[in-house]
């Protein structure tokens, strides 16, 4: 229960049209699947399979448990709904069913009423019987038809008496199909060339070419990356990095050469039981070892080797079966038959790897000098698991003994296949299984417009949506499974249907019928996934790479992101080509995701997403209109349509509309945004400092490079200090003071004993300068400030306990926690006043608060924002800044924003 | 173009190109009657009605990340002082994990003095003198346990009822359920002290299944307030007005075209981005509060630290935020370093908190506010009676270790009965001996006082229908803190 209409607005779009489902049913039996077993649905909770929380030894769920044949409580009197309890008690006053909560409604209890009048026929859930292939409809119109996709979509069409949308034009066509093929808009060239060309294998050859370059298995990598909660961090309290990027390589790959899907599945969850099995083998096992990893004090390793196991249950269940088994690992399933017992029958398939949530992160499969990449090993016989029931879910409270077994509801685990993960994998894309082909080609589909034929991609079972067009999606499953699971194949049918190609605007009529597009009386329209929106921003301005693979990347983001408890890993920005790569390669961490992406709703990585529910918020406006990666883009993209064309402002919109949307802008679009250059233009003349870092803004933003030491600490020159581990009173921290009996030495001070305490990339003792021993210290050092363009002065370093900092003797900064790795202070507001031109005095008094014996460090020094470096600038600077203003729209209008 | 000047000019080209390229009246007539999704409120943060009606329309919830020590602050134990430095007892210890106590350890009185405050007599150790002014209007839980002894699952246990990373928090759900008052802000906000997020890091803040939307917006009192706010470098607020406008005219051209409501709610969220940029910076602008808040609350413009973010949280519930959520890092007092010793370090930490949070309820009550905000107190578990032995017998520094059997919280504000005393532990402390709450009845308590039901309050995802307070109904109001 929603307190608002709220979970209506958000999964409206789950709600599927029912009239396929009622036409043609008898006018006395209700449809058990659409109309009955929703209304049964809430008794399940109590009188469903689960047999911990069954009340009044009542089942539900199946005609012969209702009925009392299996020993419990008779419910239902089968062709007499007036003798049966179940309609007595739900539509009591005095003894009411629910006893709380919300009643059934009056039609609800009508229509359990004429279904047990009829007989109380229970069907089997639509989507636990293999699918059959269904022969397409006739239609009214054969001419639109060009593959059976579009016979069952138009069949629909015709009994709601719409007709299909025209074709959408070769512009939008070809934007269309290479983002959602490749991830990418087209080039230019590309548009112009398909454009031109009128041959009727145009199309044919370009969704040919786009599913053969290297961007396909790139942009559905990320769609699989979902499911394997792929991240570069173990989780939890340290998430330190780990490698296991080449997994995420060897996605790429497969999908490049188009691996078989039984191949794909198969490889990942059992590779290493493959005889013999080579590194690519081993290394597609990666999938499983994505789980995470605690290494915090004290952690019992089986606790967290259980949870990655239940883990890997749930995943498998909601990957390959669109199924919900994660909740059946504390008590039986309550809707869809899945016992409890039954979850640990296949958690002990998993249940034999050798991983084990140690800090290591064993086994690892070492690839090159220096990558060892996480994969899956079977323990040796003598050293296996027994598996158990966890009662209530809790490993420490083990049941009965289990052994390796497939849920009964579905086809019998193949006899001669051995009982292993292996076994497992081939019962998954066996082609008895009725679901996996089903959830594989739903996905894509959902990938290409937006919403799957089952709009609960996740969940298949009786609580998840019945699809929209049932005939179709079984007729695609069986063609995926016909074609041997070959996806380039089936990737191919969908989106050279008619279907597909329709144009995707919007008419009254359609918003006022179908605004979800049930139907598909149109076109896919829908804001692009996360990674898209940056690579297409980077694509369009040139600045993408097209590197492939290899170690995760560290693009441009804000300071201060990672600062996590108890991890001295930093962000450092990628240098070179690096910092532009796909979005795909950037270095996920779990507890601190690159914000950017997040925001336009990119999983953590925590647990598989199967499907992202796309939100549409401020903070997204936020993003694209002010993260400097896509303002560089933004300069870059308004650089390059410059180049040639700096006479000709119209030629140059032109060109920046083709880069980024495919077509040419409309009149009135070239009218607005001259007029928005113009007014801009006008502006940043009176604002040249503006208009200099507009124009050349990559030279702002990086400004890591423009941090500069005022006083360095030991990453570079550090000079000499006076200190004293005696306390030398009051005034020691002012100008003045007179420190020369001090002793002297170069920054840097410390002693370590207890070496690599710290998995920081410098351990500390090859930095230190200066012999540390006291318990207190008092350092001074006088800095020249000469440049009075300086800005934003700061503390920067490292220090093992607490320290007080000075400048010319006002006080400055107090830290106390200690930081391993270096770290930015802001200075009070009143010791920045107190910097002047010339001669300055930084002093510190650091103490050392750990153990007598422990690792003491003190490494801080003051750095500076060097301004900018423009190059010699001119009147024109305006202009050109204002040109990026103009990029700038352009890449935030909607249209950029959407696949349509 | 760029051979032309003057503004009028510009203005009249504006005006022209976009009038003759664009029916603006139809435009706006189509949308009215196809859908009204351009109106702000009815987004999905735009205010909607709890179940019943609410006790407290806002939270403000401080979480000290690490544990702090209940014994040293709240909960005074004289057997505990009496048994100072004796072998804890065997009974205790066995069956037990710690984080990182072994083999047997002393038990450790505490150096601090309590006293009894308000007309409640509620105990209050004398590190926290002006916390003793407000007991009588805050209810104090020393019965608090949970199950999770590691900071990151006791920390995700309590904000977002699963131990797992995965979960939606609590201040997703508030949102979730009630939306938010002011559209301009952010209506679930994250604030951070200590110089470090908390061990769960952003998890603790995030949306879990629940949409992106309903996630925690770190602000930050350094910097930006919230990530990307700031116009890039060198584009004015005027400049970024005129290319919102421009922005807005084509996707109005396009909607047109394309028919697709959608746009129109994209160009919603521009604007309402172009105010978060002015109305952000105003709220988190602390500099202007008049002298006596600062020294009410210790405050420091610019200064990073929980007084800040106290006097923060009252300026954001002023203006309409659900939900606040304040974390200070520092209070994993292992006394394994001076930073971690509980008579060393313990004892700034305490000032620190004392009077802000202090201030935090008086001002609130001075504008009449605190009977409509739930302030909530409190760590993800508790510390050991023990003292920590983690460098043996050599360790000059004093502390203890992570312990979920027993800890205390408290409550005050919206729908609270100021000066309870609810549960208590046994003699030593290690035990809660009467009247246990767990973070499940924390979520359920605080769910109630908001008007939501915490049985009935659900989302359906995986098949399953997820409630904050878990898959099972063991979570309870507490009524004994109920005004």
């Amino acid at each position: 229960m929603h307190p608002g209409n709220l979970s209506m607005v958000i999964r409206g779009a789950l709600i599927p049209a029912v009239g396929w489902a009622c036409a043609g049913a008898a006018l006395s039996s209700p449809n058990f699947g659409t109309e009955v077993r929703p209304v049964l649905q809430q008794c399940l909770p109590c009188h469903g399979p689960d047999e911990h929380s069954r009340m009044a030894n009542l089942r539900l769920d199946s005609l012969a448990a209702a009925s009392g044949q299996n020993g419990g409580h008779q419910g239902i009197v089968p062709g007499n709904s007036a003798a049966s309890r179940v309609i007595v008690r739900v539509s009591s006053d005095e003894n009411p069913m629910p006893p709380t909560g919300d009643r059934l409604t009056a039609g609800e209890i009508d229509t359990l009423r004429r279904w047990i009048d009829a007989g109380a026929k229970y069907e089997r859930h639509w989507a636990f019987d293999s699918p059959v292939r269904p022969e397409p409809p006739s239609v009214s119109d054969p001419g639109w038809i060009r593959n059976p996709i579009d016979s069952f979509v138009l069949a629909r069409l015709d009994k709601e008496g719409l007709q299909p949308s025209p074709e959408a034009d070769r512009h939008t066509l070809i934007r269309r199909l290479s983002l959602a093929l490749t991830g990418l808009p087209p080039t230019p060239t590309e548009v112009e060339a398909f454009a031109g060309d009128d041959s009727a294998e145009a199309y044919s050859a370009l969704v040919d070419r786009l599913l053969n370059s290297s961007g396909y298995g790139e942009r559905w990598a990320r769609v699989w990356l979902d499911l394997a909660r792929y991240a570069d961090s173990v989780g939890y309290e340290k998430d330190s990095i780990r490698t296991i990027w080449p997994y995420r390589d060897w996605v790429v790959q497969a999908l490049n050469e188009n691996i078989s899907f039984d191949q794909f599945t198969v490889l990942q969850l059992a590779g290493d039981l493959l005889p013999e099995p080579s590194n690519d083998q081993l290394v597609a096992t990666g999938f499983h070892r994505n789980t995470m990893t605690n290494t915090e004090g004290g952690t019992d390793d089986e606790e967290f080797r259980d949870a990655a196991v239940k883990d890997r249950v749930a995943t498998t269940g909601q990957v390959w079966m669109g199924l919900t088994w994660g909740c059946a690992q504390c008590h039986s399933h309550k809707y869809d038959p899945l016992s409890q017992r039954e979850f640990y029958s296949l958690y002990a398939f998993l249940n034999q790897t050798a991983d084990a949530d140690r800090n290591d992160d064993a086994p690892k499969l070492e690839l090159a000098e220096g990558v060892s990449t996480l994969v899956l090993r079977e323990l040796p016989a003598e050293e296996r698991r027994d598996t158990f029931i966890h009662n209530r879910g809790n490993f420490m409270s083990p049941g009965g003994q289990v052994a390796p077994a497939v849920p009964a509801a579905f086809h019998p685990f193949p006899s001669s296949a051995p009982r292993d993960r292996l076994g497992l994998a081939h019962w998954l894309t066996s082609k008895e299984n009725p679901l996996t082909a089903r959830v594989t080609v739903n996905r894509l589909w959902a990938r290409l417009f937006g919403a799957g034929i089952v709009r609960t991609e996740e969940d298949f079972g009786t609580q998840g949506t019945p699809p929209t067009h049932p005939e179709l999606l079984d007729w695609l499953a069986t063609e995926f499974m016909r074609v041997n699971w070959d996806l380039k194949d089936i990737l191919k049918t969908i989106v050279t249907s008619a279907t597909y190609r329709q144009r995707s605007d919007l008419t009254p009529e359609l918003l006022a019928v179908d605004p979800e597009n049930s139907l598909l009386a149109r076109g896919a329209r829908f804001r692009m996934p996360a990674e898209m929106v940056r690579d297409q921003a980077l694509f369009a301005s040139g600045l993408l790479s097209g590197k492939i693979g290899g170690e995760p990347v560290m693009p441009w983001q804000p300071e201060g992101i990672w600062q996590v408890v108890y991890s001295s890993k930093q962000w450092k920005t990628s240098p070179g080509e690096d910092r532009y790569r796909r979005a795909l390669y950037t270095l996920w961490r779990r507890t601190s995701p690159y914000p950017s992406m997040t925001t336009f709703d990119a999983p953590s990585g925590e647990t598989c997403t199967v499907r992202r529910i796309r939100t549409n918020t401020p903070l997204q406006a936020l993003v694209t209109l002010n993260d400097p990666t896509l303002m560089e883009a933004a300069q870059r993209l308004a650089a390059r349509t410059g180049t040639g064309n700096r006479s000709d402002p119209e030629r140059r919109l032109d060109r920046l509309f083709r880069l980024v949307l495919s077509r040419p802008p409309s009149p009135a679009e070239t009218g607005r945004l001259l007029a928005l250059q113009a007014e801009a233009a006008f502006e940043l003349r009176q604002q040249s400092a503006n208009a200099r870092k507009l124009a050349h803004y990559d030279r702002v933003m990086y400004k890591a490079n423009r941090r500069t030491p005022l006083v360095g600490d030991s990453r570079g020159d550090s000079p000499d200090w006076r200190y004293s581990a005696e306390d030398p009173g009051d005034g020691w921290a002012m100008p003045g003071f007179d420190d020369t009996s001090w002793h002297r030495g170069k920054g840097a001070f410390g002693s370590t004993k207890r070496p690599n305490v710290s998995d920081a990339p410098d351990p500390y003792g090859t930095s230190l300068r200066t012999d540390w021993n006291s318990t207190d210290l008092w350092t001074r050092v006088e800095f020249d400030l000469a440049d009075p363009s300086m800005q934003e002065i700061r503390l920067e370093g490292r220090f093992s306990g607490g320290f007080e900092a000075f400048l010319n003797g006002v006080p400055a900064a107090t830290q106390i926690n200690g930081s391993g790795t270096f770290a930015p202070f802001e200075l009070a507001a009143r010791a920045k006043a107190a910097l002047r031109p010339g001669k300055n005095v930084l002093a510190i008094h650091a103490i050392h608060t750990g153990l007598s014996d422990g690792l003491r460090f003190l490494d801080v020094g003051l750095t500076a924002l060097r301004p900018p470096a423009f190059p010699d600038s001119g009147p024109e600077d305006a202009d050109e800044a204002a040109w990026v203003v103009v990029a700038n729209v352009v890449l935030n209008l909607d249209e950029a924003l959407t696949i349509r | 173009m760029t051979m032309h000047s003057g503004y009028e000019f510009v203005q009249q080209q504006t005006r022209r190109h976009f009038l003759s390229g664009c029916q603006l009246g139809l435009a706006s007539m189509f949308l009215g009657s196809a859908r009204a999704a351009a109106s702000p409120a009815k987004g999905p943060l735009a205010p909607r009605r709890p179940h019943y009606p609410p006790k407290a329309k806002s939270v403000i919830y401080l979480h000290m990340a690490g544990g702090p020590s209940q014994l040293e602050l709240f909960d005074p134990k004289p057997e505990l002082q009496k048994h100072d430095g004796a072998d804890c007892p065997q009974h205790l210890l066995e069956g037990k994990r710690f984080a990182f106590i072994k083999g047997v350890p002393q038990l450790l009185g505490t150096p601090y003095e309590f006293s009894r405050a308000g007309q409640s007599g509620t105990w209050v150790s004398e590190l926290l003198p002006r916390f003793a002014e407000i007991a009588d209007d805050v209810a104090i839980i020393r019965s608090m346990t949970t199950e999770e002894f590691n900071h990151a699952p006791a920390q995700l246990l309590l904000h977002t009822g699963n131990a797992r990373l995965g979960s939606a928090s609590m201040g997703s759900w508030a949102t979730y359920g009630l939306g938010t008052e002011n559209q301009d802000l952010p209506g679930f906000v994250v604030l951070v002290s200590g110089n470090r997020t908390p061990s769960a890091g952003k998890s603790l803040w995030g949306s879990g299944f629940l949409p992106s939307v309903y996630q925690g917006v770190q602000c930050r009192t350094q910097g930006e307030p919230v990530l990307f706010l700031r116009n890039p470098e060198g584009m004015s607020r005027s400049l970024r007005r005129k290319t919102l406008d421009a922005l807005g005219d084509l996707n109005r051209i396009d909607q047109q075209r394309s028919g697709n409501p959608d746009t129109l709610s994209r160009i919603e969220q521009y604007e309402l981005a172009f105010r978060m940029q002015a109305s952000v910076p105003e709220v988190m602008d602390i500099s202007r509060e008049p002298d006596s808040v600062h020294s009410m609350y210790g405050t420091e413009p610019g200064k990073l630290s929980f007084a800040n973010n106290c006097l923060l949280a009252r300026r954001l519930v002023e203006n309409g935020v659900r939900f606040v959520q304040l974390y200070d890092w520092g209070w994993d007092h292992h006394g394994n370093a001076r930073q971690t010793d509980i008579r060393l370090d313990l004892p700034d930490r305490a000032r620190d908190i004392d009077r802000p949070m202090a201030a935090l309820i008086k001002d609130l009550k001075q504008r009449g506010l605190l009977g409509q905000t739930l302030i909530i107190w409190g760590g993800e578990f508790g510390r050991t009676p023990m003292r920590e032995n983690r460098q043996g017998d050599k360790t000059e520094y004093y502390g203890r270790d992570h312990h979920p059997e027993a800890f205390t919280m408290w409550m005050a504000g919206g729908g609270i009965k100021g000066g309870v005393n609810h549960g208590a532990t046994d003699d030593i402390g290690y035990y809660v001996d009467r009247d246990p709450v767990t973070p499940r009845d924390v979520q359920a308590t605080l769910l109630h006082l908001l008007g939501l039901d915490p049985y009935a309050f659900h989302y359906p995802y995986q098949g399953l229908r997820q409630r904050l307070i878990g898959p099972t109904d063991e979570g309870r109001i507490v009524s004994e803190l109920l005004a």
